[in-house]
């Protein structure tokens, strides 16, 4: 095998500037993989880690329905009391729910006395909710940013584009005036205790109250709420706890309809930038099929070259006694060896890339969200190249290796 | 002890349509150790014939025995097994592989055909380019040495193997008058020391004194066998 493996290297470095060229060209294609991937991938847990850590949790359970009519944040499709306690035992019961956040999600105008805007509002309680979405005060750039405590009876966190659009500033007080679920109006003051980034919701018009609050403006005298929002203590094991949890809520039922009365959603299936995290794994498929492409028509065509080149080389190989075996192992390894080499170089130059990325940190805007690319070097994505540039040049060197070995030594040593 | 037979041997090649016999019918037996010439003008069937007794070719009749065993009929594996392990040879256009130094060059067949151990190996090479006068440009490739010396490498990695038979195709038709002699006298000087049979094909009258027997072709027959008393006389 040593002489093997001596001799397919001597004649790929025979033509040197053709085995450079392919080499450079896998070599970038195995970058490419391996930049795209990591950067993309960075992309997709920043914006995730930003969605879920702030506003969406994990996972999110309301009563059945009300995803349907999400767009309308209807009061009258509400997880009861008895419902919310039946699910805040099976959530407590679960060792990997890390915290969960019991939400009423409401629509309502809110005044400064002199102009009106529509806004959408999570009313909760604090502690929990910092739990569940433990980067929701890092992005309260003003004001009370604990905690435990962003949101008292009677405050209020405003986002940014509002205070700026109705000239409002931390200790203002601001009116907001509601609509709750028998279609009676309610009106309260507030005072505007944190102004926070506006990343979240439709036009970045979201505000956070306290859940008592709520209860007072909407006039909820039970213990009512519209969703619960879940963290996991592993992001990674989603799928598996979502289809769990999901299984043992199909088991509380109404007293009436006998069907299960909750709904269970990923972050996913609640925001639109699931599509957009799909399009960016797709991207990366489409890089890794280019990827393909390179490695199996270079192979192919420098092995093929090869072996037409080298017909007359084969007939002397052959006639003083090289089993066809043999043959087909040189031409082989001569594949193998120029996409193995050529792949390790391209992911030495795709870590270089990703570490230089890291080093700049590049930061761009993303929507309302900053997000600041920190790509981490993507094993799987550099074991993925690494494995299938191995494979494809297997497979390209197959058909010429093929070809030298079937040929009669007679023939390969007439030509010229 | 006869090495090699030929019964009635038989090669047609088709074109098209167009059947063009090469051998018609050659029936000859070579003894072991001796030094034959196959002569004749181009396309009077020389080469056919060496690559039929090479085990590159089968013939389209007849029997083809070489040390005992039937070769007409092997499959690609057994026949490629039989060359390495049987039959060495020397090409006229020398036909080193130019990747690999004048060592490597004799080395090829024992590594890759044969797996002889490493001791053994590196004695039988220096042995052998000792003899042929290459030891001192072992190190050089092919492209660095005059047609002569390939020749003379490749009469080294022909015996390397130890073979009962060396066949050379016109292996003096590229090299000057003097060189070829020089060559074929090595070749006789390796045939008494290895005790080796040489057959050798080739047009040109002039070296075809050297032979112990003299097969003269013509048009795919043997019209002639000579014996020469005093073979290599002018390569002296």
């Amino acid at each position: 095998m040593k002489s093997i493996i001596k001799i397919a290297w001597r004649n790929l470095l025979r033509y040197t500037r053709r085995t450079l060229l392919t080499a450079s060209l896998i070599a970038v294609g195995v970058a490419m993989v391996i930049v795209f991937g990591g950067v993309g991938n960075s992309f997709k847990s920043e914006v995730i880690g930003i969605l879920t850590n702030s506003n969406l949790g994990d996972i999110q359970i309301h009563k059945k329905g009300y995803v349907g009519s999400i767009d309308n944040l209807p009061l009258d499709i509400s997880i009861p009391e008895k419902g919310l306690k039946k699910i805040e035992s099976l959530l407590d019961n679960n060792p990997e729910i890390k915290a969960y956040s019991p939400r009423i999600r409401f629509g309502a105008m809110a005044s400064n006395y002199v102009q009106t805007t529509g806004m959408r509002f999570t009313a909760v309680y604090p502690e929990k909710e910092s739990k569940t979405c433990p980067s929701l005060v890092e992005r309260i750039k003003e004001g009370n940013s604990n905690p435990e405590s962003f949101v008292s009876p009677g405050s209020i966190v405003i986002p940014l584009n509002i205070s700026t659009g109705m000239n409002l500033k931390l200790g203002d007080n601001i009116v907001l005036v509601a609509t709750n679920k028998d279609g009676s109006v309610n009106g309260m003051t507030f005072k505007i205790s944190g102004i926070s980034e506006n990343i979240l919701g439709p036009q970045g018009k979201d505000g956070y109250i306290h859940i008592d609050d709520a209860k007072s403006l909407l006039r909820i005298e039970n213990g009512e709420i519209t969703e619960i929002a879940i963290k996991l203590n592993n992001f990674n094991k989603l799928s598996s706890i979502y289809a769990g949890l999901k299984n043992e809520l199909k088991n509380i039922q109404g007293e009436t309809t006998a069907k299960p009365m909750f709904e269970i959603h990923t972050w996913e299936e609640l925001s639109p930038f699931a599509s957009i995290s799909k399009i960016v794994t797709l991207l990366i498929m489409v890089v890794r099929l280019v990827l393909i492409s390179i490695v199996l028509i270079s192979i192919l065509n420098v092995m093929m070259m090869s072996v037409y080149e080298r017909i007359g080389e084969i007939g002397t190989i052959a006639s003083i006694g090289t089993l066809p075996s043999k043959i087909l192992a040189l031409f082989l390894t001569e594949g193998l060896s120029l996409g193995f080499f050529s792949a390790i170089a391209g992911s030495i130059i795709g870590i270089i890339i990703i570490l230089f990325i890291n080093l700049v940190k590049l930061k761009f805007k993303f929507g309302m969200m900053e997000i600041s690319l920190a790509p981490q070097i993507p094993t799987a994505e550099v074991f993925f190249a690494l494995v299938i540039v191995v494979i494809i040049s297997a497979l390209a060197s197959l058909q010429p290796a093929f070809k030298a070995s079937k040929m009669e030594p007679v023939e390969a040593l007439r030509h010229v | 002890m006869e090495l090699v037979v030929l019964d009635n041997v038989k090669k047609s090649y088709v074109t098209g349509e167009v059947l063009t016999p090469a051998l018609k019918g050659i029936s000859i037996s070579i003894e072991s150790g001796k030094f034959v010439s196959f002569v004749g003008p181009s396309g009077s069937g020389k080469t056919t014939l060496l690559n039929l007794i090479g085990c590159l070719d089968k013939p389209t009749e007849g029997k083809v025995l070489v040390a005992n065993t039937e070769i007409s009929q092997m499959d690609r594996k057994t026949s490629a097994k039989f060359r390495g392990d049987n039959i060495g040879f020397i090409f006229q256009n020398f036909n080193l592989i130019p990747i690999l130094t004048v060592y490597e060059n004799v080395e090829y067949p024992l590594i890759m055909v044969q797996n002889v151990p490493t001791e053994k190996r590196k004695q039988r090479i220096n042995d052998l380019l000792e003899k042929v006068g290459m030891i001192d440009q072992q190190n050089k490739y092919p492209a660095q040495l005059s047609g002569g010396q390939k020749q003379r490498v490749a009469v080294a990695r022909a015996l390397v193997t130890e073979p009962k038979l060396v066949l050379a195709d016109e292996p003096t038709a590229n090299l000057d008058h003097a060189t070829a002699y020089k060559v074929i006298g090595l070749m006789h000087e390796m045939k008494k020391k290895f005790d080796t049979t040489f057959i050798f094909a080739t047009h040109d009258q002039k070296i075809v004194g050297e032979a112990e027997i003299l097969y003269t072709l013509e048009d795919g027959l043997i019209t002639q066998k000579q014996e020469n008393k005093k073979p290599g006389e002018v390569s002296k």
